[in-house]
């Protein structure tokens, strides 16, 4: 038993509103291997995990660290038994330098430590492992890769040995990925545990000694990596065989609608996002872009949309310049926008009338500026029945609905009205098998009705399904365009860590 | 030579008039900076000066008439603290309700113990101190310094550094480690007690006895002094200066004036003074990100 | 009947109880507060929570009239709140409007005319105060509370020193008789017609809330300005529209006091002292919706009321009220305190019917 790091056993998660994130959940860890844990989106393995780290209090159920018996009150518990856990989004202040960061994390462990101290400690721990990060530079300017190495580090110099990191990979350049493993295995030979999250089974497959995969709250399996392949941990993931393939039919290019000329665009911290992107999206095609998130793929879809300036360049709808119109005049002319956050395609709190006309409101004004909320309800029920939202009743807020429901709420309301084009970001984020399938054949459909579709997809397997031709961004510019055949896996992954390939 | 003798007057009166806006200020300052707003400073003003007078009239030991203030600043900071951290409540209804009743109490206190809705006897006041013939309270000398060691402990101590993570950024504190709702709530009782120091102050320091306007919005004014100093304690003197002088302008035109009906138009002075300052000199203040939202773990 | 059954089918249950228990809860605790008060006090709490409740009821009218002007400064907090704005200048948009409708009245003897001059003249400190918060970043808490003291102020030096009434100096020049507001009867029973004119001003505001494009875009803004802006909607012209409206009705229950009830103001300002922060109160244990306001300003009216019939009886300092009042605010303030007791039942009710 002294050979577990970490067992759980019989853990339930119940939430305040009734939903059962985890159901009798039994996992344990071997010292000294990396751990996969496995699943789709909503599966439970943030949750488990967080319930570990003792940032979430499990409903029931037992955790024992090291052979002994835990109950954290909270991850400063956690830290002190010797787990780390570095998320998805870093923990670490912004405008504060890396060594204040380190400090302060370490400040809560040991009391009365000096800032010198801190800077030794880190160098020497940076010189075991093997890496580097500039102690006095302030975390907002720094690289995500490089942010998430100060947060290894942090976990390392609190003397983590169990090391858990969720989906470290989603926010990473290939060659940045890389670095990732190699440091991983280093953190092995040193003794250090680690449990590795991730829904992405090649990674899974590559970096881990065995894997427990969870679907919707309850392990399905608990494997040695080496005895199983890819398909095998597919399947036990989602429960069903995986069709990576959908029909689709051979497009016949159309005249131009969409033309972008050498955009130029900043981001929220004002540095240039859109580096002169130039594109033609033609009638009934799908323009994939393909990119890591964070290297301007949502400036140019808001600049598209209008919601963001343009510093300089053109875009041209129909060959009218509709660069400095408002959102709901580009609306008017047949563009549509799909954003890559429900928070900002839906009002939560408001219902599903309100939120089905959220962005045709000139649509639905009578004279004066009264809503008509009786033509509001018909569409409104027209929408749930075209795109299978399932609802109580149509006065429900928003919040109530399953995340799949809102996206097909949000999917639908963009294109009932069959725009000309359609600017969808990330549009199956967090879907599961099923919601997802349907949006994609959705989005192929209308292809074929002869709407434009410029598709942002962080997630590679659908650029490649859908699109007609690829683009693949990266820093703002465009590195290369073309068709899906003309690209191999290696070749898009190479692209989109920057490096240039003919 | 007049005209300098009155302006001299003007600035003592001004150092008279800062403290409250001072106190008021770094307090909010602390508590701010940990990201819990507290909009009912004016009641910890009306509050801690009824209680320091009661226990001044009463014991006639102002050092223990101080304390009280002190201490009822801390009850008071310990209640809306649990409300803004624990208990996840909005900051701003709570600072509201705060004011509500503080007004209130002050009006049954003053009814009950002294029979009166106007104003309680008087009773005595600190001892000054004598600078250039002008009669100083030792108070304002104590609230710039107690601004100057609370400028040194936000920016240059590893606790400061910690307070300020928790309105930087709670989540990425909690992480760290730091008990980001225990932080709030000791931040919000160390801000409250400053003010309620300031509201003992008006009573038995500067006025001498305790009436229901003793306060008339200067609560309001040392939070229009935190956004005017950007939430640095340093600038904050200046400020606390600058909002006094208004005051004391105030006060002293109505004095010296002939016509004792426009004192009512002098009495404006101070708020639209304050008002016109904070529209004018907006700069790129940066407010503490996570100021007002209550942190909700799961 | 089917209208009625799909909307609150909309929501579910939970939302109605929990908003019961939110309201009732707070209430509960303010008035044992308030009787721990009197009891420490040394009155007789049985007799004071007695008056304090009932006390409102003796005089309908008053009541009701009572209620009217907390109802609007109700108002004047409610909508700039959906916007994302405290709009505490409640009281300061009281004193403006109802100086501005005298004055008004007093000039042209035009009712109509005073009773919209006073909605205007809050209009534009409300209007003035967004302006400040949008295009200044002056925090509005701020702008509004200096602005009531300023017009405090001013408002009394105008009464004291200008419009005075020679043969009352302490009260302001009487509103004429072609500009007053008077009461209307219903059978037996005489009211002063504030309360009904208030009532439209109510659906008037429900109206615009819920069924114009302006009203949608102040509560898409509030809610989620990120969305707004996707939406096409502009979240800083919301606040200002908000602001606007807000600033009208704190207007308007000033024209409702001055032409409608006390027909002067007085150098104290006794008759509009309170109200602004008292419609604070009023919105908040209204949730904020015009329709609930009615009912919470009746409820507060009847406190006040009470608290004055408790005075004049026992005795009791009547500011019980106002602290009562308070702490009702505060309970207020805890919304998610509810809601984590009654879902923390829940969970607990299904872990232990090992649920599916």
């Amino acid at each position: 038993m002294s050979e577990l790091a970490v067992e759980m056993r019989n853990v339930w998660k119940v939430y305040p509103d009734g939903t059962i994130a985890l159901r009798g959940v039994d996992f344990s860890v071997r010292k000294g291997e990396i751990h996969g844990l496995l699943g789709e989106n909503g599966a439970g393995k943030t949750t488990l995990m967080r319930i570990l780290y003792g940032e979430i209090r499990p409903s029931r159920g037992e955790i024992r660290v090291f052979g002994r018996k835990v109950s954290f009150r909270g991850p400063w518990d956690a830290v002190k038994n010797g787990i780390g856990m570095v998320y998805q989004h870093f923990s670490l202040i912004p405008s504060f330098t890396v060594l204040e960061n380190l400090y302060l994390s370490l400040t809560s462990i040991k009391k009365g430590i000096s800032i010198d101290y801190v800077r030794k400690l880190a160098n020497e721990i940076m010189s075991k492992v093997g890496f580097e990060v500039p102690l006095d530079a302030k975390v907002e300017g720094l690289a995500i890769g490089v942010q998430q190495r100060v947060e290894i580090l942090k976990t390392l110099m609190r003397n983590a040995k169990i090391l858990i990191l969720d989906e470290p990979t989603s926010v990473l350049t290939p060659i940045e990925v890389e670095e990732l493993f190699k440091t991983l295995i280093r953190l092995k030979r040193l003794g250090i545990t680690i449990i590795f999250i991730s829904h992405k089974l090649k990674e899974v497959k590559r970096i881990t000694d065995r894997v427990t995969v969870l679907r919707k709250g309850r392990v399905v399996g608990v494997v040695d990596t080496r005895e199983v392949n890819e398909a095998d941990l597919a399947k036990m993931m989602v429960g069903r065989e995986v069709f990576l393939r959908l029909k689709k039919a051979p497009i016949s290019p159309k005249e131009p609608i969409l033309v972008v000329e050498d955009l130029w665009v900043k981001d929220d911290r004002g540095l240039d996002a859109v580096r002169g992107i130039s594109l033609t999206l033609k009638k009934g095609e799908i323009l994939g872009i393909a990119g890591i998130q964070g290297n301007g793929q949502r400036e140019l879809a808001e600049a598209i949309a209008g919601l963001r300036p343009v510093i300089r360049g053109r875009i041209l709808l129909e060959n009218e310049d509709i660069t400095n119109l408002p959102p709901y005049l580009r609306y008017r002319k047949g563009l549509s926008y799909i954003p890559d956050s429900r928070s900002v395609g839906l009002i939560l709190d408001l219902n599903v009338i309100s939120n089905s006309i959220l962005t045709k409101l000139r649509d639905f004004v009578g004279k004066g500026t009264t809503i008509l909320w009786s033509k509001a309800r018909e569409f409104a029920g027209s929408l749930t029945r075209r795109f299978n939202v399932v609802v109580e009743s149509l006065n429900t807020p928003v919040k109530y609905l399953s995340g799949g429901n809102q996206q097909k709420l949000m999917v639908g309301r963009e294109v009932a009205v069959l725009p000309k084009v359609i600017v969808a970001s990330e549009p199956t984020h967090g879907l599961d098998v099923s919601a997802t399938e349907y949006i994609r054949s959705l989005l192929i459909k209308l292809r074929e009705m002869g709407v434009a579709i410029l598709l942002i997809s962080s997630d590679l397997d659908e650029i490649l399904q859908l699109s007609d031709r690829i683009a693949v961004i990266y820093e703002g510019k465009i590195m290369a365009i073309g068709k899906p055949q003309d690209f191999t896996l290696e070749k898009l992954g190479l692209l989109m860590g920057g490096v240039k390939v003919e | 030579m007049e005209i300098i003798e009155s302006l001299i007057d003007l600035v003592f009166l001004a150092f008279t008039s800062m403290v409250p806006l001072l106190l008021g200020a770094i307090g909010e300052i602390i508590n701010e900076r940990s990201g819990v707003v507290n909009i009912g400073i004016e009641g910890i003003f009306l509050l801690s000066a009824l209680t320091s007078t009661i226990v001044n009239y009463f014991t006639n030991n102002l050092g223990l008439a101080l304390l009280t203030g002190v201490v009822t600043g801390m009850a008071i900071g310990s209640l809306h603290g649990l409300i803004s951290t624990y208990l996840r409540g909005d900051q701003i209804v709570a600072g509201v309700g705060l004011n509500v009743f503080a007004y209130g109490m002050s009006v049954i206190a003053l009814v009950t113990i002294w029979g009166t809705f106007g104003n309680s006897p008087s009773v005595s006041t600190i001892p000054k101190l004598k600078v250039f013939g002008h009669a100083v309270s030792p108070l304002v000398p104590t609230s710039i310094a107690v601004a100057v060691i609370v400028w040194y402990f936000l920016y240059k101590t590893g606790l400061g550094l910690r307070l300020r993570a928790c309105g930087e950024d709670p989540k990425a504190a909690e992480a760290m480690g730091i008990n980001v709702l225990r932080t709030r709530l000791l931040a919000t009782i160390i801000g409250a007690s400053l003010a309620g120091l300031g509201g003992s102050y008006l009573s038995i320091d500067w006025v001498g006895q305790f009436t229901k306007e003793i306060s008339a919005g200067r609560g309001f004014i040392a939070l229009a002094n935190v956004a005017f100093s950007n939430w640095n304690p340093l600038t904050a003197i200046l400020g606390a200066f600058i909002f006094g002088f208004f005051d004391a302008l105030a006060i002293h035109l109505s004095i010296v004036s002939l016509q004792p009906a426009l004192a009512y138009l002098f009495k404006i002075i101070p708020y639209l003074g304050t008002l016109a300052v904070v529209s004018i000199f907006f700069r790129r203040t940066r407010i503490p990100p996570a100021l007002g939202k209550p942190y909700i773990k799961e | 009947m089917n209208k009625l059954s799909s909307l609150l089918r909309g929501w579910r249950l939970s939302e109605y109880v929990v908003i019961a228990v939110e309201v009732c809860g707070s209430i509960a605790l303010g008035i044992g507060i308030a009787t721990l008060l009197l009891y420490t006090l040394g009155f007789d709490p049985g007799k004071g929570i007695t008056l304090l409740l009932g006390g409102g009821f003796t005089d309908l009218d008053y009541l009701l009239s009572r209620a009217t002007f907390i109802m609007m400064t109700g108002l004047a907090f409610s909508i700039p709140l959906m916007a994302g704005l405290f709009n505490i200048g409640g009281e300061g948009q009281m004193y403006l409007g109802g100086l501005v409708s005298l004055l008004t009245a007093i000039y042209t003897g035009n009712l109509f005319l005073a009773l919209i001059a006073g909605g205007i003249a809050g209009l534009t400190l409300g209007l003035f105060i967004a302006v400040l918060r949008v295009y200044r970043g002056v925090n509005e808490v701020i702008s509004s509370i200096m602005l009531n003291w300023t017009l405090y102020y001013l408002t009394i030096y105008l009464v004291t020193n200008t419009f005075y009434d020679p043969l009352a100096p302490h009260e302001s020049i009487k509103v004429p008789q072609s500009a007053r507001l008077g009461l209307i009867s219903i059978g037996d029973f005489k009211l002063h017609i504030i309360f009904p004119i208030s009532l439209v001003f109510i659906l008037l505001a429900y109206f615009v809330l819920y069924h114009t494009k302006i009203g949608f875009e102040i509560r898409a803004s509030g809610l989620a300005p990120k969305a707004a802006k996707y939406a096409g909607l502009n979240p800083e012209r919301a606040m200002i529209y908000a602001m606007c409206l807000g600033g009208f009705f704190g207007g308007i229950a000033g024209s409702l006091n001055v032409l409608g009830f006390t027909y002067y103001i007085d150098t104290l300002l006794t008759t509009m002292y309170g109200m602004g922060f008292d419609g604070i109160g009023v919105a908040l244990m209204g949730r904020g919706h015009p329709i609930g306001i009615v009912f919470s300003s009746v409820f507060f009216s009847m406190l006040i009321i009470g608290g004055q019939s408790m005075q004049m009886v026992l005795n009791a300092p009547k500011e019980v009220a106002d602290a009562l009042s308070g702490i009702i605010i505060m309970a207020l303030a805890l919304p998610y305190v509810y809601r984590m007791a009654l879902s923390y039942l829940r969970a607990r009710r299904m872990i232990a019917h090992g649920d599916h």
